[in-house]
Parts: C-alpha cells; structure tokens; sequence
C-alpha cells in the first residue's frame, strides 16, 4: 500500500436514530494509490457517502482507521491536501464565481492576491472565462457544479474528493462534464474518489470500481476497469464498455 | 425515538428547575422587596380572587372572539382579491403596512373617541389579527403547486376552477398556521384597548386596577390568567393546523418557478398606482370619520391634524409638546431595538457553538411568542420601578424574543454542504461562522428588524403610558386627560406615520444590500 493514496481499514460505523440502531458500514477496507481514479457505486443508503465523509473527517469511524496522504483525516485537510465537490454545488450564494472559489485558500490561511493567477487558471480551466464576477444566482446548474469542481481544484490537492457532483445534471450535460473532469484529472495527476449512482459515468471515469451493498453497508466487488487514457466519447457506445458496465450492475443487484 | 423521549425529559426537567428556582425565590423576597412572589403565592392568590375573573375573564375573551372572526373575514377575504389581483395587492400596500405597523395602544383613544361600548376593543383585536391572515391568505394561494394548477388548467378549468380545486386546498395550512399566530394576537389587541380605553370589565382593566394598589401577588395571578387564555387559543389553532397539514404536503419537489408579479407597463400608470399606494391609508381614515359620523369637534381627518399642528391658534406649543415628546421616545426606541435585535443575533449565531444550550432555549422563546408580552409590562412596573430602565427592558423583551425566534429558525434553513464545505477544509468553528453562519443570517436579520420596528414602539409607548410618565406615550394618554383631541389624533397619526416610515427605510435597505449580494428576501 502506498502511503501516499487513500487507506481505510476495517472502518466501520453505526447511527442511532428513530428507535432502532442503522449499521451503516461494516468492516470497509479500501486503498487507492497515489494517482489512481477510483468509483464507488451502490443503492442509496448502502453509505457510500458515509465512506466519503469519514475520508473527509466530516465524521469519525466507531471502528477502523482512515489514512489519507499518510495522515489523519483532518490533518490532511488541513494540510490542504484534500479538495472536496459536494452533492449540491454548495456555493455561497453572496460570493462571486471568483471568491467561492477562493473558500478553501481562506479557510487554509493562504495568500489571496499570491494565488490570484492560479484561480484564474482554474476558472478558465472548467470553462468559466467571463463569468468570475457573476453570483451563483445568475449561473445554471452545470456552471454552478463547474465553480465546485474549480474550487475541489483551487488548492493542488493531492486526494481529490466527489460526492455524486453531478447528481443534478442532465445526461447530455452530464457526459461533458465526465469528459472535462478526465482532462482536469489527467493535468493535475491527484489521486481521486467518486461516488456516483450511475454506472457508466464510474466506468469511463474510474481504473477501478468499488460496488457495495446496504444493510449493513458493505464492500462487495472491486472490478478493474482497464480501458486506455485519455478516454474518448466514443467508449461509452464500445460493446467492451457495455460488458464492463453490465457486469458491473449483475453484482449491484446481488449477482 | 429513544433520543426524542431523553429531550422531552430534558425539556420537561428544565422547566421543573425553573420553576423550583422561582418559587425559593418569590418566597425570600429576593426581587426587588417581593415583587416577584413564588408560584406558590401566586396560585393561593388566585384561588382567593377567582370570584372576580369570570366577568373580567368574560369581557376579555368576548372582544378577543368576536374581533377574531371579523379579523379574519376581513383577511383572508382581501387575502383572496390580492391573489387574484396583483394591481390591487400593489394599491392596498401602503394601508397593509400600516395595519401592520401601527402601535395599537396609539390608535386605542382614537377607537374609545369614536366609537363605543365593546367596538374599540373589538375593533383592536381585528386589527390585530387581519394581517396576519392577509399575508398567510396571500402566500398560501400564490404559493400552490404549479404543476397541479397546470393540470386543472390543461383540461380547459377556469381560474375559479383553479382557485377552487387547488390554490384554497393548498393554502389550507398556509392559513391555518397564520390563524395560530393570530390568535393570541387578538387577546393582545383587545387587552391594549382595555389599557387605553378605560371601561371596568376586562383583564387588562383589572391589571391596571390592581397596579396602583401594590399587591405583586394578585397582578401576577391576572398575568397568568392572560397568558393561560392566549396560549389555549395558540394550542387551539395548532392542534387544528396539525391534524390538517398532514395530508397536503408536497410529496414531490416543485421544479417550476412561481410566475412573478406583472409590472404595470406604462410609467404614467405606475406612477399614478404609487400615489394611490400613498394616498389610500389616509382615504381610510377619511373615510372611518365620515362612517361614524362624530362630530368634527372630536374627531379629526387627516386636513384636521395638520391645521391643529402647523395652522391652528395653539399650533405652536402643540408642535412643542409633540417634538419634547419624540426626543424622549425615539431615542430609547432605537436604543431598545438595537439591544434586543443584538443579543437576539448573538444568540442566534452562537447556536453554532452552542447548539445544545441553544436547543434547550428555543422551547422558552417559542412559548414567548404566544405570550401577551407588552401587556405584561405591569409586572415590569412592580419590578423595575418607573424609571427609563422600566422603558428599555419593555423594549428589549418584545424586541429580542421574535427576532431569536426568527433568525434561529432561518439558519436552520442554511444547507448542511454550505457548512461543512469550509469543515471539510478543518476550519475552526469561528470560521466556519464569519464565512457561512454570519453572511447567511443577514435575510433573517433584516426580517427579525422588520417585524420588530413597530414593536419596539409599541413597547416604548406602553411603558410610557402605564409608568414613567414621558414621551409620546404620555402625551398620548395626559391629552385623553385634558380632551386635548387635536393632540389625540396627532400622536397617533405620528406614531404611525413614524413606525411606517422606519419600517419601509428597512425594506428600502434590506432590498439593496440583499440584492448586492444575490440573495433573497426572508419572509
């Protein structure tokens, strides 16, 4: 295991709530290498989401150790070595596209006005030129999702974290941003975890994926996907990506 | 479940301590010389004089009943025609925001001059109640589901069909939450009339009875009383919205963006609409003289109030008298809004640090919110003596409790990402503050300001009236004395005119800074 990546061992987690106790993970193991791309995929509630914030330190494991970049999850993060896209673009509605995405360098404590050239190239690099003084009110829901992705990006992390980014999307959208996050990834070479419901999206984009299962939420298949990079369009209509893609849904629905 | 039993105890141990703490210290005296008596006190007290309540019991809850049902006829009546009509909305604004903004106890005397017998406290407790229904009838109809109006509508339905099958249906819990809010409003408006019209019956008329004879212990009793009735008529309209709510909740999210309201095309036109805004209210108060039909001698229209106060024979010392006045009162009115809306606020966003003291407070304030707060202000009296001190805590008590109230519930409505975005990046807790908590208040502050303007005048004149014997409440209740009825109509033309216009300097700003900063007005 290369100490540089992602490394939950044995991680385990309950929630009280509404009268009965939820397991919400049980004995989860995963590592992802430095420079690897992986998906996690599954029903909703099989936490999966919890697996991310637990990598986040957003909550803490019942059992179990996380080591993120060889250190403890919080540390990391506030290492700046971490970059996060939630579920919901999650901007502050009275910033603009330029200071949302300067959030983590304030939270860091990191010069501003130093990183002012890098924040540009961020906004350039998902295609936001022009828009650095609009509010997100004024944007749509695929450039609010691209902010999220810029300000995920704005600090170099070394783990990159994703929590279903594009959710919200529409397919036709959707499948643009799966390409525009290969190339943001490939150029910035960061280690990344995505979970996502959608199958296809976790196959182009991922070298492995992570299926799991609820009651209690639990790990049981990691498929390698080892199609070349870069991925191009024309992989999601390959009939090896669809063999990929329905092996992948027998072992989602307990095959 | 378990978790919500262990907070119920809580709760329930809570108020049991507070209740204990109390008592020990009502029975040692230790507030103010045995101004505050123990529970103890208080309940033997009221087992001796429970044969003077039924009449005064009866009065107060006549006035409240029957101001209620008119109340909300009238509102949700002129809450249907502005639904429908956007233009007339627009025309009655000026009339709604002082409806909304007036100090009842300000407009009591006019209401005793004009009208009699149990008609000014009927009257009071309407007032009290119309806006309210007004704006939960308004936001209820607009508010209907889109989608299911464009069902009705696809198969040919009318818009009577649609106001009929969804909107009335739709804005049934819309409605009955804002009856919930105006029930205990009505027993404080007719309690207000009860203070500032005189007449023996009432539970107002017996608190203010019983002030000048000095017996804590009885004032305290009919304080009980008064908040035990506003709070069964909360519970009332509560338990009803409950059982109501339940089935008409939108099951699915509504993507469809609600139609805004048409702008009147021409600038001629728009400009004539304002004017009418404008000029409307004092059409009303014109048009409440020629209705009643007393005489000119006491009753002033609004030309009568500028004659007596810039052209009439004592126009000067009436100008005097007015500006002495407004130098009392304006000051310690801000004085007590800015203290009350400020630990309001730090309160509020200290839920962050705090959020289990916060939890175990929030109970209390919402309890406040169906209290007879300002009518209570007798007990302040016993207290805190008469002095500005008196006038400042009245201020700060009917300021902070709704503005908490307010600002609490809205940032509860701040999405779970925004904050832990900044967490996710181990921010400490007083960043995740400056950055998310703060900025995100500033909606809920400007509406905890709005709806504590008119309040916190409210409070000032009561406290003025009832005890210290300055300002415009005084003047207000010592020309009732002299039947100084030019000065009568002028300070309650002023209080309102003055509570109207703060309250639209705050919408002016609320609107300017919220839309720098792209976000949206706080109802």
């Amino acid at each position: 295991m290369t100490p540089d990546g992602i490394s939950l061992s044995g991680v385990g987690k309950t929630f009280a709530g509404r009268g009965k106790v939820v397991e919400a993970l049980r004995d989860v193991t995963l590592s992802c290498p430095k420079g690897s791309f992986t998906a996690i995929i599954g029903p909703s509630g099989c936490g999966k989401s919890t697996v991310m914030r637990i990598a986040l330190g957003l909550e803490t494991p019942d059992t179990g150790e996380v080591r993120i970049a060889g250190k403890a999850p919080m540390g990391a993060a506030r290492a700046g070595e971490t970059g996060v896209a939630f579920q919901d673009a999650a901007l502050l509605p009275w910033r603009s596209v330029r200071r949302n995405i300067e959030v983590p360098l304030e939270v860091l404590g990191r010069s501003i006005p130093e990183a002012r050239d890098h924040v540009q190239h961020m906004i350039e690099l998902v295609g936001l030129k022009g828009y650095e003084n609009a509010l997100p009110g004024e944007l749509s829901g695929g450039m609010r999702q691209r902010v999220a992705i810029a300000r995920a990006l704005v600090t170099h992390p070394q783990i990159l974290f994703m929590d279903e980014p594009f959710g919200a999307l529409d397919q036709i959208l959707r499948r643009q941003m799966n390409q525009e996050l290969q190339r943001i990834w490939t150029e910035t070479g960061s280690t990344a975890l995505l979970v996502t419901h959608g199958i296809d999206e976790a196959v182009f984009l991922a070298d492995r994926v992570v299926v799991m299962h609820a009651n209690p939420g639990r790990i049981v298949d990691v498929i390698d996907v080892g199609f070349d990079r870069p991925r191009a369009p024309g992989l999601f209509s390959d009939p090896a990506f669809h063999r990929v893609c329905d092996h992948i849904a027998e072992v989602l629905h307990g095959g | 479940m378990a978790a919500e039993a262990s907070g119920q105890w809580r709760g329930l141990r809570n108020v049991a301590i507070l209740l204990l703490i109390w008592e020990i210290v009502g029975r040692f005296d230790l507030v103010a010389g045995g101004a505050l008596p123990g529970i103890s006190e208080i309940l033997i007290r009221l087992w001796i004089d429970w044969g003077d309540y039924p009449r005064h019991i009866w009065a107060t809850l006549y006035a409240s009943t029957v101001g209620f049902l008119i109340g909300n006829a009238l509102g949700i009546g002129a809450g249907v025609i502005f639904a429908l009509s956007p233009t007339t909305l627009r025309l009655f604004r000026g009339v709604n925001i002082a409806v909304f903004a007036l100090p009842p106890i300000a407009i009591a005397p006019i209401l005793v001059l004009t009208l009699s017998g149990m008609a000014p406290r009927i009257a009071l407790a309407a007032l009290g109640v119309y806006f309210v229904t007004m704006t939960a009838t308004v936001i209820g109809l607009s508010q209907a589901d889109s989608r299911a109006t464009d069902v009705i509508r696809a198969y040919g339905g009318t818009r009577w069909d649609v106001l009929r099958r969804v909107q009335f249906r739709g804005a049934l819990p819309s409605i009955l939450a804002g009856l919930r809010v105006a029930a205990p409003n009505a027993v404080l408006g007719a309690i207000l009339a009860e203070f500032g019209g005189g007449g023996r019956w009432g539970l107002g008329a017996y608190l203010l009875g019983s002030l000048g004879r000095g017996e804590p212990d009885r004032l305290w009793g009919i304080g009980l009383v008064a908040t035990v009735i506003a709070g069964l008529s909360y519970g009332l309209f509560a338990l009803l919205a409950a059982r109501t709510i339940g089935a008409s909740r939108a099951v699915t999210l509504n993507t469809a963006v609600p139609d805004a309201a048409p702008r009147a095309g021409h600038p001629a036109a728009r400009l004539a609409l304002t004017l009418g805004t404008i000029a409307l209210p004092f059409l009303v108060w014109w048009a409440f003289i020629e209705v009643t039909g007393v005489p000119d001698l006491i009753s002033k229209t609004p030309w009568g109030v500028v004659d007596y106060l810039f052209l009439g024979p004592t126009a000067e010392s009436a100008q005097a008298r007015l500006l002495a006045a407004l130098a009392e009162t304006l000051p310690i009115t801000f004085l007590g809004m800015a203290a009350g809306l400020g630990f309001a606020f730090l309160l509020a966003i200290s839920s962050r640090l705090f959020p289990r003291a916060i939890d175990a407070f929030m109970p209390v304030a919402l309890v406040t919110q169906t209290m007879p707060l300002v009518a209570l202000t007798p007990l302040l009296v016993l207290i805190l003596g008469r002095g500005t001190s008196l006038t400042l805590w009245v201020t700060i008590s009917v300021t902070f409790f709704p503005a908490f109230v307010t600002l609490a519930q809205g940032l509860a409505l701040v999405p779970r990402s925004a904050e832990e975005l900044p967490r996710a990046y181990g921010a400490a807790r007083w960043t995740e503050m400056r950055m998310v908590t703060i900025p995100a208040s500033l909606p809920y502050l400007f509406a905890a300001t709005r709806l504590t303007v008119p309040r916190a005048l409210l409070g000032v004149m009561i406290a003025e009236w009832l005890a210290t014997g300055k300002g415009l409440g005084n003047l207000l209740n010592q020309s009732r004395g002299f039947l100084d009825y030019g000065m009568i109509w002028t300070v309650a033309a002023v209080s309102v005119l003055l509570s109207v216009l703060f309250y639209q300097a705050v919408v002016m700003v609320e609107r300017r800074v919220l839309r720098r900063l792209g976000m949206a007005t706080a109802e």
